[in-house]
């Protein structure tokens, strides 16, 4: 069984997330507005086999050209703190981006739709974001609790340099509280809670080139911020997918959508591809079970529309909560309607999870029945999702019906697309099929009626 | 720290008495629930000692203040002796987990050393008392000391249990109402009984930070709770079995409540009320305390916390799931030494 883009302990390149052993602070990058270039790779602290092992398998992962790359780059300065730990940390602190000022050193944060109010010493929603003394800190600025490098399918991104790998990584944190998430060992946590490698932005890019260099066949092409949701570490994300597309590397954010235009509008400067989960199409589910609402996403969707962005959508399926047939249908058509038929969109299977333990995972027929549904809604590329070996899981040229992608699994075997079209009937199949394309992406300028 | 003002045992229960009237300090008949035409009560006890800032803002000497809170609880009980009020309450064999606030504007020390002392007069040992809170570093930056872990209570905060996984919260998720939590292992494997160490303070969503959501310190996930000023989410934490079935007393640092500008402490909105405020019913303490915040913020010309959409709304979620009293005229409040609502 796979998930798509859930963290399995077998797939980490880091190990799970490791909790706080007291100290509280402990680690924590303090006073560094912006951390030192290139600190050093992750280090295990003493006496930690199971981190070494980590260590040891994410290095021949990415093979001696990360060592280079990262060692070349030692930190010219690092903070007490930082030296205590060598890089392990719990809290990275860094000027946050996106939010008001408000008197008696309150601040709303304008990052999300949430908006949260913060008081001086509080947190926002999302447990990451900090209010110190009027001043907004990111407590996560390269705080990595999670690094691995993932087949570009697993986010899943399947429009998208089909066969490639992203390098893929997460800081601690979310804006909902989804009772049935699949990752919530890292995204429902607070910083201080987990123990985190830093990882300063200008790295990743590297890293990337160093995965490539390892294993060429399977070509690190993006770095993915994932797992966690990005947008609440969406500093780091900025600094870093803009540091990548100068080493001609892609970005792209597996995402949630709750996010506010501005913020959004800032992010999709340096990034070249979008996958958001459109958790249903009900503002009752939303409320329910994320504590979020549905608006503020189908607006982030018409943004990335409107900016032209590659994006593809997730519905994770789950029984009896948002997989009705008449709720997917209107989705379809939604999408349809509001952004184009050709957005890829995939229908995941549900596993019981977190505080959704008493449902049994997605029948397969359900998802069958969602795909026929959107399909017949007038969508092009439809997917079935965490069901290995499903024939859902291939792209199909929507003119003459020929597989163009085979997929099982994570085997990819890109049968028959020439150019960016079906090799039988020659129509164009919508996504981004090179690098070139990809990092050839400029966002569009916002039109007046968004 | 010595008293200031130099008040002796003597002269405050003589004061104490004016107010109070004999029949307080010389034992109310003392039915906890039920038997009175009131269905909680709760006890300030005020005096100019308890104002004192003290020695670098930490308040006056716990054993003066450990003697209020004696009388306090004593009347509470109506027992002659403290020992035999917290006797009520707790066993000697207890493990007794005396939550404080270090948010902000903290808990002052003395007062939850006064707490400890408390328990330690029906046998407690220092070993079976812990003050704390979320982090050991919150606790040292709030004055706590913990570096004596034989003559003192222990000191410590959640993350100093990480060695036992999911940083020293429990792997077992709670579901109560909406809030789904880890809750602190100092709850669930170390206490056997809990204090609310509290204090008594404005709070920018939720209305009034007092005894109950003092408890939003013993989950991994407070800040995913702080939607609808709160509310039900402060009484779906305390509701939850591991603070519900162990929270057996709340302790209200009342000394020089904030009645502005909360959580983080901002001396202009800060007053000397002087008090300490105890109730085993620990929604009637946080309805009592919000009177008194709301009496001082109408006093200061400041908009009841209604006006400025932030009323404690929690309150009445609280007395619907069961924990305790909202409803004031319901409550006795009974005052030692100045009147409770004399602002």
């Amino acid at each position: 069984m796979r998930d798509n883009d859930t963290l399995r302990g077998e797939d980490q390149l880091l190990p799970s997330p490791r909790r706080g052993r007291g100290g509280g602070g402990e680690g924590e990058v303090a006073g560094q507005g912006h951390p030192s270039p290139g600190l050093r790779p992750p280090s295990p602290p003493r006496g930690e086999g199971q981190l070494l092992s980590s260590r040891r398998a994410f290095l021949q992962a990415v093979g001696a050209g990360a060592c280079a790359a990262c060692a070349a780059c030692l930190p010219a300065k690092r903070s007490a703190a930082a030296e205590a730990d060598d890089t392990h940390v719990r809290i990275a602190v860094h000027d946050a981006k996106w939010f008001e000022r408000l008197p008696d050193k309150a601040v709303k944060c304008q990052l999300c739709p949430r908006e949260c109010t913060v008081a001086d010493v509080e947190r926002g929603y999302c447990g990451v974001r900090e209010n110190r003394g009027g001043d907004y800190k990111t407590l996560v600025y390269g705080a990595l609790c999670s690094l691995n490098i993932d087949p570009i399918e697993k986010k899943p991104l399947f429009h998208y340099l089909p066969g490639t790998t992203a390098l893929s990584v997460a800081t601690v944190g979310c804006n909902m509280e989804c009772k049935f998430c699949q990752n919530w060992n890292v995204s429902q946590y607070r910083p201080e809670q987990v123990e985190s490698l830093l990882v300063p932005p200008e790295n990743l890019a590297r890293m990337a080139k160093a995965a490539t260099i390892k294993n060429p066949e399977k070509p690190c092409l993006t770095v993915a911020y994932t797992y966690t949701e990005p947008v609440v570490f969406s500093e780091y994300v900025l600094d870093a997918a803009a540091n990548a597309r100068s080493q001609r590397i892609g970005s792209t954010i597996i995402s949630n959508g709750y996010i506010r235009e501005p913020a959004l509008r800032d992010l999709c400067k340096y990034l070249t591809a979008v996958k958001v989960d459109l958790k249903a199409f009900t503002e009752k589910f939303y409320a329910e079970q994320c504590a979020a609402k549905l608006a503020p996403v189908l607006s982030t969707l018409e943004v990335l529309h409107d900016i032209g962005i590659h994006t593809e959508i997730v519905m994770l399926v789950i029984p009896t909560l948002n997989d009705s047939a008449e709720e997917i249908g209107a989705m379809a058509k939604w999408i349809a309607t509001h952004m184009s038929s050709d957005v890829p969109v995939h229908f995941s299977r549900f596993h019981p999870m977190y505080r959704v333990k008493n449902l049994p995972p997605t029948p397969v027929e359900t998802l069958d029945r969602a795909r026929k549904v959107s399909m017949d809604a007038g969508l092009r590329y439809v997917y079935v999702g965490n069901v290995p070996f499903h024939a859902g899981e291939s792209t199909y040229c929507p003119g003459c019906g020929k597989i163009v992608i085979k997929r099982v699994g994570y085997n990819v075997d890109v049968v028959g697309l020439r150019s960016g079209a079906c090799g039988s009937c020659g129509r164009k199949i919508a996504g981004i099929w090179s690098q070139d394309e990809a990092l050839a992406f400029k966002p569009k300028e916002k039109t007046a009626a968004k | 720290m010595r008293d200031a003002g130099g008040v002796t045992r003597r002269s405050f229960l003589a004061a104490a008495a004016v107010v109070a009237g004999a029949g307080l300090v010389g034992g109310l008949p003392m039915p906890l629930r039920g038997g009175s035409p009131k269905s909680s009560r709760v006890v300030v006890i005020r005096h100019e000692a308890l104002a004192a800032e003290g020695q670098g803002g930490q308040g006056p000497a716990p054993e003066r203040v450990r003697e209020l809170l004696d009388e306090a609880v004593k009347t509470l009980t109506a027992d002659a002796k403290a020992a035999d009020a917290w006797a009520r309450w707790f066993k000697p064999t207890d493990r007794v987990g005396i939550k404080v606030n270090c948010m902000g504007y903290v808990t002052r020390p003395a007062v939850a050393l006064a707490t400890a002392a408390g328990l330690g007069a029906i046998g407690l040992a220092p070993q079976q008392t812990i003050i704390w809170d979320r982090t050991s570093d919150d606790l040292r930056r709030a004055g706590y000391d913990l570096g004596n872990a034989t003559k003192a209570p222990r000191c410590f905060g959640t993350d100093a249990l990480g060695d036992r996984g999911t940083a020293g919260y429990e792997a077992k998720i709670v579901t109560s109402g909406g809030i789904g939590s880890f809750f602190s292992r100092i709850v669930t494997d170390e206490a056997t009984a809990l204090v609310s160490a509290c204090i008594l303070k404005d709070h920018n969503l939720a209305g009034l930070s007092c005894g109950l959501k003092n408890f939003f310190g013993a989950i991994h996930n407070p800040n995913k709770y702080h939607d609808n000023g709160c509310d039900p989410f402060i009484a779906d934490v305390c509701a939850a079995p591991p603070i519900r079935d162990r929270l057996r007393l709340a302790v209200c640092d009342a000394l020089r409540p904030q009645y502005n500008g909360g959580p983080p402490g901002r001396p202009q909105w800060q007053w000397a009320y002087g008090g300490l405020i105890v109730s085993t019913d620990p929604v009637a303490l946080d309805r009592v305390a919000l009177e008194i915040l709301e009496k001082k913020r109408a006093a200061a010309g400041l908009k009841p916390l209604e006006a400025e959409k932030r009323p404690a709304r929690y309150l009445a979620s609280a007395q619907a799931r069961g924990l305790g009293t909202a409803d004031l005229a319901s409550i006795e409040v009974v005052s030692i030494g100045k009147p409770w609502n004399e602002i």
